[in-house]
């Protein structure tokens, strides 16, 4: 059974993929004549830096993604002190206001001692601000920001003297610019990485082209096509690729299992705090290590088809 | 089955090295080919192994003129010529076996499917006992009779042979210009055998095609 499915393997498989042939036969192009350790020792390198690269980049979409959310699901509504006017009567009517609002599932206005809390790293501790005329804030949480009628919340305190509407707009502008520049510049060193790593395999193959000279004219004068002395090459080249794309997506992953080991105990607790908002917990989530696995079929797939293409070239340069 | 008319070959701007060459060739016939050294002979046995193809004239084989055909037919018609090299050529990382079974390989063959015939030519080469070891280990007539079996074990119409007894004494010399005498008389062979030891031509009754600066004659 086994057999036969396997006799029928290279009908279902790609052309360029190297067939399972004749059994025990010994390889044409023998295994030590291919700069094996040296080549795999670089893809192991080359994927290694496209998991700790890719993982990152997922670190910070993903992050972003929820700061975005955070962020919008609340509103902040300021009322700077106007002379004439009680502030803690605009307060009330302030958070009347919000939570009649559709689309508001809660408004509370922050106290004085709250206030002070948020203004303590520039202002420093223990400082009382009661004597202090400070704007205060009342924050809103959205069930729906799709939904929430912001405009109408917006219009309605005009009827405050001195309110205004932040809805964080610029904020999350920010954010997405910077996630999105982070994912781009990821994206870019992969692609450098991917271009290193095929120039790399193209002279390694032109190397072992070079090398094992002798049996492609021999193969050449037995019959055997460009396809087929490129598929035995290919061979080689895809088990390396295979090889070092594991053990870097291997090594990648127990890369960024350590450094989330590391930032939780070596870190103090608001700092490791802090990263956890910046990079969610140095988790890589199911989502994030599919991408790190993808690594390992991408890896042997541009290692062989690179090797692939350059051994033809080669030999059409030949003849 | 192969046709030469006017054929001159030179490799790039260099002077002609084979001029006017103009002979057939017959299915099932035996033809030294001889001369001097330099003077053409791995030249011609390159055109007629369609790795070169001719400055001018036309080359045609199995019915095929040469000059108008695509690598892929080059390829196809390739298959029907076997080669034998004065240096064996046999790869040293495979087995006698390994080496013999190669262009099964190539043509795609498993290995239940070849390996009767290719013990069974390794047996009549005399070979049997040496199949699994490697060619680094083999005597010089052991591997020209490898280099031999491989070049035969495809079945090809016509066997080409490079000086093929220049690495070996010349009682094993003889023996093997027998083996290629016996291919050609009991599977029909067309065979080209190149050698410039004239001793061993007068031992054999086949025509000589004699090359000299690039001109051929035929003696009968």
């Amino acid at each position: 059974m086994t057999k036969s499915l396997l006799a029928r393997l290279p009908q279902w498989l790609p052309h360029w993929l190297p067939l399972p042939r004749h059994g025990g036969a010994a390889p044409i192009v023998p295994e030590k004549s291919v700069a094996g350790r040296t080549l795999l020792l670089l893809v192991t390198i080359m994927s290694f830096l496209s998991a700790v690269t890719l993982g990152g980049v997922v670190l910070v979409q993903k992050s972003a993604i929820a700061w975005s959310a955070d962020v919008g699901r609340e509103l902040t509504i300021q009322i700077r002190p106007v002379e004439g006017e009680v502030m803690e009567s605009n307060l009330r009517t302030a958070v009347s206001l919000a939570q009649a609002t559709p689309g508001v599932s809660g408004a509370h206005a922050l106290t004085i001692e709250e206030s002070q809390r948020l203004l303590e790293p520039w202002l420093g501790a223990g400082l009382d601000l009661s004597a202090i005329a400070i704007p205060r804030l009342v924050v809103v949480q959205l069930a729906d920001p799709v939904d929430a009628d912001i405009a109408t919340l917006e219009r309605n305190l005009g009827a405050i003297n001195g309110a205004s509407l932040d809805t964080h707009a610029a904020w999350r502008q920010q954010l997405n610019t910077m996630a999105g520049t982070v994912v781009l510049s990821g994206l870019l060193v992969l692609g450098l990485i991917g271009v290193a790593t095929v120039l790399a395999i193209v002279f390694a193959t032109r190397g072992a082209m070079a090398s094992n000279r002798e049996i492609v004219d021999v193969l050449h004068f037995i019959g055997a096509s460009n396809k087929f002395i490129a598929g035995e090459f290919q061979g080689r080249f895809l088990s390396i690729g295979l090889q070092g794309g594991l053990l870097g997506a291997v090594l990648g992953t127990l890369f960024f299992t350590l450094i989330g080991a590391a930032a939780g105990s070596v870190l103090p607790s608001e700092a490791t705090a802090q990263v956890g908002v910046l990079f969610g917990q140095f988790v890589l989530g199911l989502d994030g290590m599919i991408f790190v696995a993808l690594i390992v079929p991408a890896m042997a797939v541009l290692t062989a088809v690179t090797s692939r293409v350059t051994v033809r070239r080669y030999l059409s340069e030949a003849s | 089955m192969i046709e030469f008319s006017d054929v001159g070959l030179r490799y790039g701007n260099g002077p002609e090295i084979l001029t006017d060459l103009s002979f057939s060739i017959e299915p099932g016939s035996f033809h030294f080919l001889t001369g001097p050294s330099g003077s053409g002979k791995t030249s011609l046995l390159r055109l007629l192994l369609l790795s070169l193809k001719p400055s001018r004239g036309k080359v045609t084989m199995f019915g095929e003129d040469v000059g108008e055909l695509t690598q892929d037919h080059l390829l196809q018609l390739r298959r029907h010529i076997g080669i034998v090299f004065q240096e064996f050529r046999l790869l040293d990382h495979l087995t006698t076996f390994e080496n013999v079974a190669l262009p099964l390989r190539v043509l795609g063959q498993p290995e239940s499917e070849y390996r009767p015939n290719v013990t069974e030519l390794l047996e009549w080469v005399g070979l049997g006992e040496r199949m699994h070891a490697l060619p680094t280990v083999l005597s010089g007539g052991e591997k020209q009779r490898a280099a031999i079996a491989r070049a035969v074990i495809a079945r090809p119409k016509v066997l080409l042979a490079d000086e093929p007894t220049g690495n070996v004494d010349p009682e094993l010399s003889s023996r093997l210009v027998h083996l290629f005498a016996e291919l050609n008389r009991t599977l029909g062979m067309t065979i080209i055998l190149a050698t410039h030891e004239l001793p061993l031509l007068d031992r054999f009754p086949y025509p000589r095609m004699v090359l000299n600066k690039g001109e051929l004659s035929i003696h009968d």
